[in-house]
């Protein structure tokens, strides 16, 4: 027969590997959602910043050609249908670049979200560090074996609470990964 | 001028919307979130309302809920605007009163498309 110490010792040990197990899956859960969220914001950035840059040499492109059909006009005097239905073709054009920029403009509302979601996941991460570090400093080597399990017990029930709110962070409301135009649906 | 109640926390969107609806002819008035959308759709009656979802405080749907529960907007048309696209919110927002679902990012001609079909 194994003496109380020994039994109570393996419960400690066991205590330790599931807290530990415990910390390692919280720990992996929120790094896992922070890598995956800035994959995505770099996604859209860089989508963003294709689109922006596409956009920017598009309006100038068709505003030196406005220019030119101007220039025609006041140098021929004669502003006529066709001259008119020119500049309106350009205008309208115009009008196309400048509204695919305000798409590409609205990253910093998407983006910012997901940093935001970043932040609670890192938050998250540094709690369940903090329970660790506050219970665990008061884990002196003079403990007994029954003090130490019963620690042991407060801090994985601490890191257990962490893991049950992770849900609450985890759902992400920005699935997007393009900066393309979304639906619209009308009930 | 037919009037429009943007509610949005992003500064940026609020820009967007204000910018792509003024030039589509509309008058534009902003608020930061629900609450704030609210008190200003008390102190004027909009044409339209769009709001986005996702907001501190008050979101948009507790928003329509509160508009739809006073006599003037009974009517009103109501967009949401959000980056939220599951079926299940769509679903709570067109029973909270919504009149549509867009989803971020918009794009100004169809927004304006959108918007001229319910007020003109």
């Amino acid at each position: 027969m194994r003496p109380p110490d020994s039994l109570s010792n393996d419960a400690t040990k066991a205590q330790l590997v599931r807290l530990l197990a415990g910390v390692s899956l919280h720990g992996d859960q929120h790094l896992a959602e922070v890598e995956r969220d800035l994959v995505q914001v770099d996604a859209l950035l860089n989508e963003a910043i294709k689109k922006l840059c596409a956009s920017f040499m598009a309006i100038h492109q068709t505003i030196g050609l406005q220019q030119e059909a101007l220039n025609g006009v006041l140098a021929s005097g004669v502003a006529g249908p066709e001259q008119a239905a020119r500049l309106e073709a350009l205008r309208d054009e115009i009008s196309q670049h400048v509204g695919a920029a305000v798409t590409g403009l609205q990253f910093q509302d998407m983006t910012s979200q997901l940093i935001g979601r970043m932040v609670q996941h890192l938050a998250g991460l540094r709690d369940v560090f903090g329970a660790l570090g506050a219970d665990g400093s008061t884990a002196l080597p003079e403990s007994g074996s029954e003090e130490m399990l019963a620690l042991l017990d407060s801090i994985s029930e601490r890191v257990g609470v962490h893991g049950t709110e992770l849900p609450r962070v985890t759902r992400s409301s920005v699935k997007q990964r393009h900066m393309e135009s979304g639906d619209i649906d009308l009930f | 001028m037919k009037t429009i109640l943007a509610v949005d926390d992003s500064g940026s969107l609020r820009q967007m919307l204000s910018f792509s609806l003024k030039a589509a002819g509309y008058g534009v008035i902003e608020a930061v979130d629900g609450e704030d959308g609210l008190k200003k759709a008390k102190q004027q009656k909009v044409d339209l309302v769009l709001t986005d979802q996702n907001m501190p405080g008050m979101d948009g749907l507790t928003l329509i809920k509160a508009l739809r529960g006073m006599a003037n907007y009974k009517s009103v048309p109501i967009l949401m605007l959000t980056t939220e696209s599951g079926d299940d919110i769509k679903a709570m927002g067109r029973a909270a009163g919504a009149n549509g679902w867009l989803v971020k990012p918009f794009d100004p001609a169809r927004l304006t498309e959108v918007v001229k079909k319910l007020i003109g």
